[in-house]
């Protein structure tokens, strides 16, 4: 079992980490040059006025129209992304890894709390995922890798939680926690997760079409 | 008389104190914490007779080193200190903060020596032992 653990916290971390970032970049590079080869006249209306304003607009509850709209569903994914990004990164045992791994010091959360958000998160995956069944509009654009991706954010979390609490067979456990985070990881630049890159060049898109070809809000 | 008495008395209390100290270590199954004003672990466990027994460690400053200038000292030990007199709760200089010296010593040489627990959860089990 120490094998394993070794290998998957060791040289497998760092080629999540590695494929993270460097795909990452990859198809930011990818994305540019593509707009260069076949759209290069949407640089003619964008603006950073537009951007900013509408990359603003959408990153406060309840900012725009259609989140004022489906108020459970604002509530849901903004508590779901900011679990999802501040427990993982604030987790006091990962604050302990990143010290002592890499050097980096950072806050930490109280333990509760992240048990809170840890079970916010996972079930904000149930609510996505009854809704991509439940939801005709939502249903037409869902593929069936959208399901194995919901269930790829959560088996960290549900893996974490079962390890923190040493429920059962922790050292599995805590093996399985870490190889689904970096699988986790390793799939953000390649899967529908890469909207964790591209959505604000998205909403500076929209939001510089509708501010200055279409003189409307984006909002 | 009087002095043999009292030499004797010495005597006995220093072989009652040494006897104290190591019965201590025979009864050690978990690393002190106390200098930790809220601990967020429960206290690692840590055997010290058996441990050292199955490691195979018989030199002292194997854990118990004393470092100058960034280098371990080999024919000095410190098992006559606490590990907290050197090691403060937070970095200072070269000395690691205390709770990064025990993740370092103890977990270091377990992954060096493909030994022993290295996973958070094997060393703090949920409820306190």
């Amino acid at each position: 079992m120490h094998d394993i653990y070794q290998f998957v916290s060791g040289p497998l971390a760092r080629l999540a980490f590695t494929v993270f970032v460097i795909g990452s970049l990859y198809r930011l590079v990818q994305m540019f040059v593509l707009v260069y080869r076949k759209e290069k006249f949407i640089f003619s209306f964008m603006s950073w006025k537009y951007s900013l304003r509408s990359i603003f607009h959408w990153i406060i509850p309840f900012a725009a129209v259609n989140m004022q709209q489906q108020p459970i569903m604002t509530l849901v994914t903004f508590t779901f992304h900011i679990c999802l990004l501040v427990t993982p990164v604030f987790l006091l045992s990962h604050a302990v890894l990143w010290e002592e791994r890499w050097n980096i010091r950072l806050w930490s959360l109280p333990d509760q709390l992240s048990d809170i958000m840890t079970l916010a998160v996972i079930g904000c995956c149930f609510f996505f995922w009854g809704r991509r069944i439940k939801l005709p509009e939502v249903r037409y654009l869902t593929f069936a890798s959208d399901y194995a991706l919901l269930g790829m954010v959560a088996a960290p979390f549900v893996t974490g939680l079962i390890a923190y609490h040493q429920w059962i067979d922790y050292p599995f456990f805590m093996i399985l926690h870490i190889l689904s985070g970096e699988i986790l990881l390793m799939a953000v630049p390649f899967t529908r997760l890469s909207h964790m890159l591209f959505w604000p060049f998205t909403r500076a898109y929209m939001g510089s079409e509708f501010g200055n070809v279409r003189h409307a809000r984006d909002w | 008389m009087k002095k043999q008495a009292l030499s004797l008395l010495i005597s006995v209390l220093a072989s009652v104190c040494i006897s104290a100290a190591a019965c201590a270590q025979d009864n050690m199954t978990a690393v002190d914490n106390r200098v930790f004003e809220k601990p967020e672990r429960t206290r690692a466990v840590f055997r010290h007779e058996s441990h050292n027994e199955r490691a195979k460690i018989d030199v002292c400053n194997e854990c118990h080193h004393v470092m100058k200038d960034g280098k371990k000292l080999e024919h000095e030990s410190s098992e006559d200190k606490r590990c907290s007199d050197c090691h403060g709760l937070a970095d200072s200089g070269e000395t690691p903060s205390l709770r990064k010296a025990f993740h370092l010593n103890c977990r270091g040489c377990h992954e060096k020596s493909g030994k022993g627990p290295v996973m958070c959860g094997e060393c703090h089990p949920k409820e306190d032992r």
